[in-house]
C-alpha cells in the first residue's frame, strides 16, 4: 500500500482566460517566463515526497500531455515513481466526458482501487502557490478526519468566488457555503482535499453528484468528520486575465511573496521543438532593459521595462515593451510600442505598431466582464501588420494577419478574428 | 550506414588555464555563459549522427562525470546508443595511468572491439568549434584512407604551438598528407591539426600496438609522423571558427566572441547542448533585472540577478550583481556574487566566487602583459571588501577574506 495517491484535476476550460485557453487547457498556460501553471502543483507534489501523480485531462490536453511527458522534469522517474495521464474514456457503462470534479474522480475509481493508499489527495493544476502537502496529510491523520480541506483567509469581498468553511475552534468544519454573496466568515476553500480512501470511495458511490464543492463537500460535512487545514502564504488563482497578468508582474516585486526558485518549482525546459538548448540571452549595444524578468534565449536590442519575457523573444532596436507579459518566440519589430499587453507564443509585432495606448475605460465589446482593466491580449501566432494601432482591452485572436484587420486603428475594446477560418 | 565510434580525449588538465583547471579537466571548463567546452565535441557528434562515444578521462574527472551523466542531453541514450566514461584502470597487465593519448586508446581497444565500428574517430574534447563530421567521414571513405586528420588554418605566428601539415593541393577540401611536424620551431605551414583523427579500426590497432613498444605515446608526436609513407594518410581542410582556448587570453576571447550584434560564435546557430541538470541550471527562474540595472552588450542566463552595471560581459546562471557594482569585459561562472559597489574589469571568476563590497579587481584603462591583463579567480574564493587587485593576478580557490594579507595586490601577483 502506498502512502498517498495524488489525483490532479487538470480538465477544466478556464474560460475567463479567453484566447489564452483557446488551444490549451488552463494548467498548460505559460507563466513567469519559463513555467506552465501546472508546474507549481507538480513540483509541490514531488517536493512533498510523493512519488506518483495521476493527471486527469479533458479539455484540449495536447500541450499539457507533451509538457508532462514522462514526468522526468519533476523527478517522477524510476520504477516506483510516475506521472500518469488519465483521460476520459469509454467502458462498458461509463462512456461520458467528465461532468464535474466529483464525476471525474468517480469515473476513475478503478484507478484508485488499483493503487491502494491510505489517503487520496485531490488537487487542481490551476494555482500559483507553494505548499508542503505532507504537513496537511499529517494534520488530517492527527485529527482522524474523513476529509480535510485546505483553506485560507481571503478578504470578505472576494468570498463570493470560493467555497466558504465555517469552523469550530478545533478546525472542524460545521457548515459550508458555496460562493456566498453574503459570507459569514472568510475562510476560503483552496480546492485541495485529503480524503481517507475508503471514505472517498464510499461517498462517491453513495452520491451521484458531479461537483465536490457544490454537492459532495456539504454532504460530507453534514454526515462525517471534515476538518479545515489552514494555509498561509502566496496563493493566486490566475483564472482571469487581470489576475494572470498581475501574478506575472508579482515576479518583479520582491515583496510579493512569489518565489518560484525558492519554492523549487521545476519547469520543463526541454521543449520538443528545440534542437539545441536555448543559449544565454543577448543584450545588444542599443538595448535598455530594466526592472524586468528575462528568460534565456532572448535577443534584445530595444527597450524592455517592467515586463516578463519568455525564452526566444526578439526585441528590435527602437522597439519598446512596457508592463507586458511576452511569451515564447515573440518578435517585436523596430519602432513598435507594446504597453500593458499579454502576447501569446510566436506573435509578431510589425514595425511601428502601437499596442495599448488609449482609453483604458472602454471594456472589451464582446467580453466586457473578462477584459476591462486596460490589458490587450494577442493570440498565438498572430502577426500584427506594420503601423497598426491597437487600443486597450482589445483581443486579437490566434493566427490573425494583415488580411484580418479592417483598418489601421483598432478602438479600445475591439475584437479581431480570422476573417475566413 | 557506417557505424562510427568516437573516442574523446578529455583527460587533460592544461596548465595555462591556471585555477580554472585546478578541479576539473579542460574539457569540463565552463564556456559561453552556459556550456562546458566538451559540449562542442558532443553536440558536433550528435548532429553528425554519431551516437556511440567513449570519453577518455583521467585528470580530476568528477566534474566531467557529473556533466556527462547518462548522455541524455546529446541523445546518446537508448539500446544502440551511449556515451561511456573510460577512466584509467587496473587490469591484468595494464595498471598505469594513461601514458599519453595513444596509450589511452590502446588500453581501451576492448571497448572498441565491443562496438565493432566501421570507423574510429579520435578527437579532442578541449576545443571550441562547430563542425559537421560527416563531410570529413565521406572524404575519408571516398579516398579509401587509413587515416584522415582534420586541419584548420591558424595565424602563422601561432603555428609553432600546433602539429602542422602540408596537404597536397588535390582539391579544396583535402589531400594526401605530404608532411607533418609536431610543434616545429619554424612553421612548415599554417594548417594546424585539430586533433581529429579518423581511422580504419584495423589500422588503428596496428599502429597502437606498434607504438606500445616505444617510449612515447602521443598521436601527434609519435603515431602520425610514423604513418606517413607506410599508410594512406590524408588531410581534411576545415574552415570555420576554431578556438584552441588553451591560454587564458584565447579562452577569454572565445567567450567575448559570443557577444555583440555580429558575434563570431553565433550560439543560436551552433545549437550546443549541455547538461541542464549540472549546477541545477534547469531549476533556476528567469533572470531578474532590477530598477537600476544597466546592461550593455552582454549575455546572461536564468538565475541571474542584476542590479548594477554590466558591460561586454558573459554571466553564467545564478550570477548576482548588486547595486552600484560594475562588471566590465568579464566572464563570471555559475553563482558568482558581486557585492555592492565592487568593480571588475577583465576578470574571469570561477564558480561560487564572492567579490566583496567596493573591491576593485582587474585593470583600469590600459593593457598589461601578464595573462593578457586577465585576473583569474579560483572556485569559491572570497575577495575581501575594499581590496584592490591589479590586472593579470591569480587568486587561488577557496581563499577566505582573512587570508588576504594586504589591501593592495599589485598586477601579476598570485594569492594562494
Amino acid at each position: 500500500m502506498i502512502d498517498t495517491l495524488v489525483m490532479l484535476l487538470a480538465g477544466g476550460v478556464g474560460r475567463r482566460l479567453n484566447i489564452l485557453v483557446e488551444a490549451r487547457a488552463k494548467p498548460a498556460v505559460p507563466f513567469g517566463g519559463i513555467y506552465r501553471i501546472i508546474d507549481f502543483t507538480l513540483s509541490n507534489v514531488m517536493n512533498s515526497g510523493i512519488d506518483n501523480v495521476a493527471v486527469l485531462t479533458q479539455y484540449k490536453p495536447l500541450s499539457l500531455m507533451e509538457h508532462i511527458g514522462t514526468g522526468v522534469p519533476w523527478d517522477f522517474i524510476g520504477r516506483g515513481r510516475g506521472a500518469q495521464i488519465l483521460p476520459p474514456r469509454t467502458g462498458r457503462k461509463d462512456s461520458d466526458w467528465y461532468k464535474g470534479t466529483a464525476d471525474a474522480i468517480r469515473q476513475n475509481m478503478d484507478y484508485i482501487n488499483a493503487h491502494p493508499a491510505r489517503e487520496v489527495l485531490l488537487l487542481s493544476g490551476d494555482h500559483i502557490y507553494y505548499m508542503n502537502y505532507r504537513a496537511m496529510i499529517e494534520y488530517h491523520r492527527q485529527k482522524k478526519a474523513d476529509l480535510t480541506i485546505a483553506v485560507m483567509t481571503v478578504p470578505m469581498d472576494q468570498m463570493k468566488n470560493f467555497g466558504a468553511a465555517i469552523t469550530d475552534r478545533n478546525g472542524r468544519i460545521l457548515e459550508w457555503e458555496e460562493k456566498p454573496k453574503f459570507p459569514r466568515a472568510n475562510l476560503a476553500s483552496m480546492g485541495i482535499y485529503v480524503f481517507k480512501t475508503a471514505y472517498l470511495l464510499s461517498i462517491l458511490s453513495k452520491s451521484q453528484e458531479h461537483d465536490f464543492g457544490k454537492h459532495i463537500i456539504p454532504l460530507a460535512i453534514r454526515e462525517n468528520s471534515v476538518y479545515a487545514y489552514p494555509f498561509r502564504g502566496y496563493w493566486r488563482d490566475v483564472g482571469t486575465l487581470q489576475a494572470y497578468w498581475q501574478a506575472n508582474m508579482d515576479l518583479l516585486d520582491p515583496m510579493s511573496g512569489l518565489d518560484p526558485e525558492g519554492w523549487e518549482i521545476r519547469p520543463n525546459p526541454e521543449e520538443a521543438s528545440l534542437i539545441g538548448d536555448r543559449p544565454p540571452t543577448q543584450i545588444l549595444p542599443a538595448a535598455k532593459v530594466v526592472n524586468s524578468v528575462i528568460s534565456a534565449g532572448c535577443v534584445i536590442a530595444g527597450r524592455v521595462e517592467h515586463s516578463v519575457l519568455s525564452p526566444g523573444v526578439h526585441v528590435a532596436k527602437g522597439a519598446t515593451i512596457k508592463d507586458s507579459v511576452v511569451m515564447h518566440e515573440c518578435q517585436i519589430m523596430a519602432g513598435s510600442q507594446v504597453e500593458k499587453a499579454v502576447l501569446d507564443k510566436n506573435v509578431k509585432i510589425g514595425k511601428g505598431v502601437v499596442i495599448g495606448i488609449g482609453s483604458r475605460e472602454v471594456p472589451n465589446q464582446e467580453f466586457p466582464d473578462q477584459l476591462f482593466t486596460g490589458l490587450t491580449i494577442i493570440g498565438k501566432k498572430s502577426s500584427i501588420p506594420a503601423n497598426l494601432r491597437v487600443g486597450p482591452n482589445s483581443i486579437i485572436y490566434p493566427g490573425c494577419s494583415e488580411k484580418d484587420f479592417a483598418s489601421e486603428e483598432l478602438l479600445p475594446g475591439s475584437v479581431v478574428r480570422l476573417l475566413t477560418p | 550506414m557506417r557505424k562510427v565510434l568516437a573516442m574523446i580525449l578529455a583527460g587533460g588538465r592544461v596548465d595555462e588555464l591556471s585555477v580554472l583547471t585546478f578541479y576539473r579537466p579542460k574539457s569540463a571548463v565552463p564556456f559561453g555563459g552556459l556550456y562546458r567546452v566538451i559540449d562542442c565535441a558532443l553536440s558536433n557528434l550528435r548532429y553528425s549522427g554519431i551516437e556511440n562515444v567513449g570519453i577518455l578521462s583521467q585528470y580530476r574527472s568528477y566534474s566531467l562525470i557529473n556533466h556527462i551523466a547518462r548522455g541524455a542531453p546529446w541523445d546518446m541514450i537508448g539500446r544502440s546508443r551511449g556515451v561511456t566514461i573510460l577512466p584509467p584502470f587496473q587490469g591484468h597487465k595494464a595498471s598505469d595511468w594513461y601514458q599519453g593519448t595513444a596509450d589511452a586508446v590502446l588500453q581501451n581497444l576492448d571497448f572498441i572491439d565491443y562496438h565493432k565500428p566501421d570507423l574510429v574517430m579520435i578527437l579532442s574534447g578541449d576545443h571550441i568549434y562547430k563542425m559537421d563530421y560527416r563531410s570529413m567521414i565521406n572524404y575519408h571513405l571516398r579516398k579509401g584512407a587509413d587515416l584522415t586528420g582534420a586541419f584548420t588554418p591558424v595565424d602563422l605566428r601561432e603555428a609553432p604551438r600546433f602539429g602542422l601539415a602540408r596537404i597536397a593541393e588535390e582539391d579544396r577540401i583535402g589531400g594526401e598528407l605530404l608532411l607533418y611536424r609536431e610543434k616545429p620551431a619554424s612553421p612548415v605551414s599554417n594548417w594546424a591539426s585539430m586533433t581529429i583523427y579518423l581511422f580504419k579500426p584495423e589500422v588503428l590497432r596496428e599502429v597502437l600496438e606498434e607504438n606500445a613498444r616505444s617510449s612515447s605515446h602521443e598521436f601527434g608526436r609519435d603515431i602520425i609522423p610514423n604513418m606517413l609513407g607506410r599508410y594512406k594518410v590524408y588531410g581534411y581542410r576545415h574552415q570555420g571558427y576554431w578556438n584552441y582556448s588553451r591560454r587564458l587570453e584565447e579562452f577569454w576571447q572565445a567567450n567575448m566572441d559570443t557577444l555583440g550584434r555580429r558575434p563570431k560564435i553565433v550560439l543560436k546557430e551552433w545549437m550546443l547542448r549541455t547538461n541542464l541538470d549540472h549546477q541545477a541550471i534547469r531549476d533556476r527562474q528567469p533572470a531578474v533585472l532590477g530598477k537600476k540595472a544597466l546592461i550593455y552588450n552582454s549575455s546572461f542566463y536564468n538565475g541571474c540577478r542584476i542590479e548594477g552595471r554590466v558591460e561586454n560581459s558573459v554571466l553564467f546562471p545564478g550570477v548576482q550583481i548588486a547595486e552600484g557594482a560594475l562588471v566590465k569585459d568579464s566572464v563570471l561562472f555559475f553563482d558568482t556574487v558581486v557585492e555592492k559597489g565592487a568593480c571588475l574589469e577583465k576578470v574571469i571568476s570561477d564558480v561560487d566566487v564572492v567579490i566583496g563590497a567596493k573591491a576593485s579587481v582587474g585593470q583600469k584603462n590600459g593593457r598589461h602583459a601578464i595573462q593578457g591583463g586577465i585576473t583569474v579567480i579560483g572556485r569559491s574564493a572570497q575577495i575581501p571588501a575594499e581590496i584592490t587587485i591589479g590586472p593579470g593576478c591569480t587568486i587561488y580557490p577557496d581563499l577566505r577574506p582573512e587570508q588576504f594579507t594586504s589591501k593592495e595586490i599589485p598586477s601579476g601577483e598570485t594569492v594562494q
